[in-house]
């Protein structure tokens, strides 16, 4: 390795935070070797050694980019987090959903804050008695056998 | 109304689309959500989405709402529906059970991925009442319907097993009510009209390997007892004017074949494509190979990287483009069924790409002793002296223990996307899956690192080829053909 083809990037703390510079570094992995360590008060130094052809400057480029495209994903992913859960909640449960209407700044109405609210403590307790079940519990059946889950519908026997 | 609350919505700090990935090709912008929708945006519309600035009178507002992009519109319960038809798999147990009829093969081919034994080895038959146990096992799964896939080795070689095996299966489906597909897997050299006969009177599809012209299939599948290509042909066209025929009592399907790419066939997909055509096939699934089991060991000599995969792959879909314009039929499988996620937000049952992946909750391996795997690359690995994946013995286990086993929950955990950080953050994540079984053997972990994985390089080459050519109107009103339902 030359340690010319090294690169270094210092990243402040203050604007990206470490879950995005890991994310970012992540993503590079797979064209060098990357190491974060520290860089002074509220800085980290992201070190790229490349395992390839890629030059180190091209890779501390990219890392660049997708260091800022993290930081907005991260950003879309906190502001909608609440938003998520609910829609694959509402896919899972296979409840009807009332309506749509007014909504405020967290993308819900006070109905669905409800129906969220409800659809989570499901969930916990779900997980609360599979946790108390240990590794035997089976909250969505996937154990089951058709036997165990259709066995009384007789009336599916064909001739 | 709607429109004066998106512009105020704009002016605050706080104002996020919802939860989207996208990439940049050139110019544009290719977004994609959880339930499955895509589109292609300009640079100043993306900014305007991120903005929160895709108001009623902006050009793409009804394009970009009905498809969930635009937070103020979210449709929850078309979209929660949308969700949960395009992940309905995760409500089912496993749908494909593969018996390995055998080990034996009276084939050498190249790129042998599953492990076979040699002709005479009949020791690795499966016995028939192990048939029939592995039959009783399959039709323990919830999934109301089952397809049950003989493979080899060669199959036809365990002739007593396949009979046994579908005779059981049949007489199961009709107590118990379920959907029932018989498939077989053979190279055909060893087929008979007695054969044929019994196969299509019990309703078993049949699948075989064409790789191409004559001289590269046989070069790919060496058979020392005669010519494989030959065979192969021969018994292509008997199924297919069987077909064209049917006959009273049952279904006679169309035969179908899959093409194995090594690296003798890199630069012979126009051949190759017309190959098929000429034999009467109308879909092709163009397969890389995968350095597992014996592929491994020659990877030097027929082996090729993804970006070669890629380019192969990318001028036989636009060579089958080109031949759709002109009327003929034909279809590339992969694509097919890739489109069938990106188009229809379905589930195509394509098990290598889905999250989780179809490890052991959506198949499952029987080898010949009844021993159970995760999935057929597993039971390779397997034969291997590795026996990571497998679940269970049929004549040992429960259902429940084996669809709980160690191998089966680390397959799923590490299959789930939204815990691969490459992957949780893919402009592809709504559409494509990870394999355990590849990461293992390839990278050492299930879990694998996908920024310098293969696989995951030609899944985002046949998915971005995709996605490009659903950016041309041409193309891409063939390709909704493709998948028209």
């Amino acid at each position: 390795m030359h340690r010319e083809n090294i690169v270094s990037v210092r990243v402040s703390l203050s604007t990206y935070n470490m879950d995005a510079v890991r994310y970012a570094a992540h993503a590079s992995s797979g064209a060098a070797h990357v190491l974060i360590k520290p860089a002074g008060p509220g800085a980290v130094a992201v070190e790229f050694r490349p395992t390839g052809t890629v030059p180190g400057k091209k890779i501390a480029a990219a890392f660049r980019s997708e260091l800022a495209d993290e930081k907005l994903r991260a950003s879309i992913h906190d502001a909608n987090r609440e938003l998520r859960d609910f829609m694959i909640l509402k896919a899972l449960s296979k409840e009807a959903a009332p309506p749509p209407a007014r909504q405020d700044d967290s993308g819900l109405t006070p109905e669905q804050e409800k129906e969220l609210d409800a659809l989570i403590a499901q969930v916990e307790s779900e997980i609360k008695r599979e946790s108390t079940a240990g590794a035997t519990g089976d909250p969505l059946g996937i154990t089951r056998t058709w036997e165990d889950k259709y066995g009384a519908k007789k009336s599916r026997k064909k001739n | 109304m709607a429109q004066k609350k998106a512009a105020k919505k704009t002016s605050t700090p706080a104002a996020v689309p919802p939860q989207l990935f996208w990439k940049r090709e050139g110019s544009d912008f290719l977004v994609t959500n959880d339930f499955g929708h895509f589109s292609w945006l300009k640079k100043k519309d993306f900014d305007a989405l991120l903005a929160c600035r895709v108001g009623e009178k902006h050009p793409l507002f009804e394009e970009l709402s009905a498809k969930g992009f635009v937070r103020d519109r979210l449709d929850f319960d078309g979209l929660a529906a949308k969700w949960r038809k395009k992940n309905s798999y995760l409500n089912t147990g496993p749908g494909l059970h593969i018996l390995v009829l055998t080990l034996r093969c009276n084939h050498k081919c190249l790129y042998c991925q599953a492990a076979a034994g040699g002709a005479a080895a009949r020791d690795t038959d499966m016995a028939p009442a192990t048939a029939r146990a592995c039959v009783d096992f399959a039709f323990k799964s919830s999934n109301p319907g089952i397809t049950i896939e003989f493979q080899g080795g060669e199959p036809l070689l365990n002739w007593g097993a396949l009979t046994a095996a579908v005779k059981h299966a049949r007489a199961r489906a009709k107590a118990a009510g379920k959907e029932l597909n018989l498939a077989l897997v053979s190279n055909f050299s060893l087929m008979t009209e007695e054969k044929a006969r019994f196969l299509m009177e019990n309703e078993v599809s049949v699948c075989t390997s064409l790789d191409g012209p004559a001289d590269l299939h046989n070069k790919n599948r060496v058979f020392s007892g005669g010519n494989s290509y030959a065979a192969t042909q021969k018994w292509i066209k008997y199924f297919q004017k069987k077909n064209e025929g049917q006959a009273n009592g049952y279904r006679i399907f169309k035969p179908s074949a899959l093409l194995t790419v090594s690296r003798y066939s890199l630069s012979r997909h126009k051949e190759i494509i017309d190959e098929y055509v000429k034999a009467g096939l109308e879909d092709i699934f163009i397969r890389p190979l995968a350095p597992i089991g014996y592929a491994r060991n020659l990877w030097d000599s027929i082996g090729y990287g993804a970006d070669e995969f890629a380019e192969f792959y990318l001028k036989s879909l636009d060579y089958i483009l080109k031949l759709n314009r002109s009327g003929v039929v034909i279809r590339e499988k992969m694509a097919t069924m890739m489109l069938d996620k990106i188009i229809n937000s379905s589930d195509p049952g394509y098990l290598d790409a889905r999250c989780p992946c179809g490890a052991a909750i959506g198949q499952i391996a029987y080898n010949y002793n009844g021993d159970l795997y995760t999935c057929d690359e597993g039971r390779m690995v397997g034969w291997e002296g590795d026996e990571v994946f497998k679940v269970g013995n049929v004549f040992k286990d429960t259902y429940k223990t084996v669809m709980a086993s160690g191998p089966a929950r680390a397959c799923v955990v590490s299959s789930n996307l939204e815990a691969q950080p490459d992957c949780a953050r893919c402009v592809y994540k709504p559409y494509c899956g990870v394999c355990p079984v590849y990461n293992y053997e390839v990278q050492g972990s299930l879990w694998g690192n996908m920024s310098s994985n293969d696989r995951c390089g030609l899944f985002k080459g046949i998915l971005g080829a995709l996605f490009a050519r659903l950016k041309n109107p041409g193309n891409a009103a063939t390709l909704r053909k493709w998948v028209e339902k």
